[in-house]
């Protein structure tokens, strides 16, 4: 139990990120930082994971870095908030 | 064909229809969500769809025929005993599941031995009578871990979820005393009950989806 709830909050970090790129459209890791309430050094580390899965992409202008979502990432956040939807009924938290 | 048969078969199939789509999303969740919780869930109701199928079809064929063979007697007590039993073990796997929501791994073991003291003073009397009644336990668990859950993180789903749980409890319990007094008008009652709780649990499927795709 208690290795699903570890992977469960790593889920719910990645969610936070992918909401947070959603909502900005395109993403500067400032906002990302601060909607997903993370350190610099973890949020590297999880948008770097992120980018790998395909599920962001980054865009890069000069100096300025954005991320936004990709469509393989849109599908997954439909997914996981059917998925949220649903084990709420059952009482769970992802 | 009696029309009470037909309006379990009906109700029957309908919920058993309701119950493998429940399954089918725990199943499908479970595999980005990894919980054993949704795992119990899935498999419950999976459960309790085959069985609803089988208690559909009994309801069909005891309905098309007099069942007055020896070898239709058999079958027909074979298959009701079978989706009585399958009907008990599915509601064990769902209170193991959501008790574990509700305290983690722990505290699994206060409904099962409920279930098994209960099951022992009904003894072999009547199979029936023992299924309905272990049932009715294992629902009263599900619905009271239902509750707890409710209190503590509530939201739209779980109230769905717990009137479900709540109308499936009270349809057992009538179809308990349907059972005991042998009332057909009871048994329909029941099942009706039943289906008003799978009914529920489809309300609370299609809001889920709604919610996932707005």
């Amino acid at each position: 139990m208690a290795q699903g709830e570890k992977q469960r909050s790593v889920l719910r970090i990645n969610l936070d990120i992918l909401n947070a790129v959603r909502d900005e459209g395109d993403a500067k890791p400032t906002h990302i930082l601060y909607k997903a309430n993370l350190s610099h050094e973890r949020l590297v580390k999880y948008l770097d994971d992120l980018t790998a899965k395909g599920l962001i992409e980054v865009k890069q202008e000069g100096e300025a870095r954005t991320y936004r979502l990709t469509p393989k990432g849109v599908s997954f956040l439909i997914e996981m908030r059917h998925a949220e939807s649903f084990v709420q009924g059952f009482g769970l938290a992802i | 064909m009696a029309s009470g048969a037909l309006i379990t078969f009906s109700l029957n199939i309908l919920g058993a229809l309701v119950a493998l789509l429940t399954s089918y999303y725990a199943y499908r969740f479970n595999r980005l969500v990894e919980s054993t919780v949704l795992r119990a869930i899935s498999l419950g109701f999976m459960l309790l769809g085959v069985g609803l199928i089988l208690d559909a079809g009994t309801s069909l064929f005891s309905g098309r025929t007099l069942v007055e063979s020896y070898a239709d007697r058999v079958f027909v007590l074979f298959a009701t005993y079978t989706y009585l039993t399958v009907q008990m073990v599915a509601y064990l796997v769902i209170a193991v599941g959501y008790s574990r929501a509700a305290y983690g791994s722990g505290q699994t073991k206060t409904a099962v031995p409920a279930a098994l003291v209960g099951s022992a003073a009904i003894g072999l009397y009547d199979f029936s009578l023992l299924s309905y009644f272990v049932a009715l336990i294992l629902l009263a668990f599900v619905v009271f871990q239902g509750f707890l859950l409710h209190s503590g993180r509530s939201n739209r789903f779980s109230t769905i979820v717990l009137l479900a749980f709540g109308l499936i409890f009270a349809a057992h319990l009538v179809l308990l005393l349907s059972v005991l007094t042998l009332g057909t008008g009871l048994f329909l009652i029941g099942t009706g009950i039943q289906f008003l709780g799978f009914l529920s649990l489809l309300v609370f499927l299609v809001r889920s989806e709604v919610v996932g795709a707005g």
